[in-house]
């Protein structure tokens, strides 16, 4: 089994069998879409849901908010041959992780939310918010995905961190 | 310089999110008369039945692209001198240049802040008031 891991900014859209793609998320959120019909998927993973009055809050890399991390996931997904129609989603992150951060989590998985709702994709599985950072697997194959809730404070996604061992207690498998 | 109010719009995206947001933002600057279409054959109808003042399309569309509507814009005998801005991602260099070439008003690299838009629309209709 290959792994493929993403951080924030990035995006992996993967259709061949065997491939898990992981993250480890925060306050972040990552979507992962899958169209069960092409046995294909993919992932993102954001930090902000987007840019607001006059700046974008300096950030250069553009995946980085959510309303352009999806267009560019859901773009990539149908270059390959998805249909939107049959795409489902997995809503993974949007924790407050650490005090101070303000609601940075909240309005993240109210962006996910919201987006996914206007567009019209259903979906199939979330596990949002709470205090807990999260390490994700999703296997776009399959169209299956497990979190792993990650007990130590340490794993905020917004930062470049070593990858905390995840606790296996609590494991999640889903088939979607 | 025209009012925000009297310039009539038609946004283009196959993303309701962004239509929904370049909708919003649009409001906040004073527009009133704003449609939009998720699709772009279906928005090169309308603005043939009902002309606009600005026509702000993506590229990254299935079906038609935003080249392709721009170019199919240019040609139309009617609609031909609409103000088009063209919304593109940020690795698509070789798309402005060709939407340069085929008389785009200006463009808009995504993701873009709300007051980037209205720089943009001011930059071809003057200060909106």
């Amino acid at each position: 089994m290959r792994r493929q891991t993403i951080v924030q900014g990035e995006h992996a859209v993967i259709a061949e069998p065997d491939v898990v793609v992981t993250t480890i998320l925060g306050s972040c959120v990552s979507v992962c879409l899958y169209d069960p019909e092409r046995r294909m998927g993919g992932m993102n993973h954001f930090l902000l849901p987007q840019p607001v009055g006059g700046s974008l809050r300096g950030i250069a890399d553009p995946q980085r908010y959510g309303i352009h991390a999806m267009e560019v996931l859901i773009n990539a997904l149908m270059a390959r041959g998805a249909e939107r129609s049959r795409m489902r989603a997995h809503c993974y992150g949007g924790a407050q992780v650490v005090a101070g951060l303000g609601e940075i989590g909240a309005e993240n998985v109210a962006f996910a939310r919201h987006f996914l709702a206007t567009e019209g994709i259903a979906v199939a599985h979330e596990d949002l918010g709470g205090r807990h950072a999260r390490r994700v697997e999703f296997m776009p194959y399959l169209g299956r995905s497990r979190c792993l809730a990650v007990r130590e404070a340490a794993p905020l996604a917004n930062v470049r961190v070593p990858v905390p061992v995840p606790e296996r207690a609590g494991e999640l498998e889903l088939f979607g | 310089m025209p009012g925000a109010a009297a310039i009539k719009v038609m946004i283009v995206d196959d993303q309701a999110s962004m239509r929904a947001m370049i909708r919003r933002a649009l409001q906040d600057f004073g527009f009133v008369h704003v449609r939009d279409k998720g699709c772009p054959k279906e928005a090169l109808a309308d603005i043939k039945q009902d002309r606009v003042h600005l026509i702000i399309s993506d590229f990254n569309m299935p079906e038609l692209d935003g080249l392709q509507l721009l170019e199919a814009v240019r040609k139309d005998p009617v609609i031909g001198k609409t103000v088009f801005i063209m919304l593109t991602g940020s690795a698509d260099r070789e798309v402005v240049q060709k939407a340069a070439a085929l008389g785009v008003n200006n463009y808009l690299v995504k993701p873009f802040a709300p007051a980037a838009l209205k720089e943009k629309i001011e930059r071809v209709f003057g200060a909106l008031t």
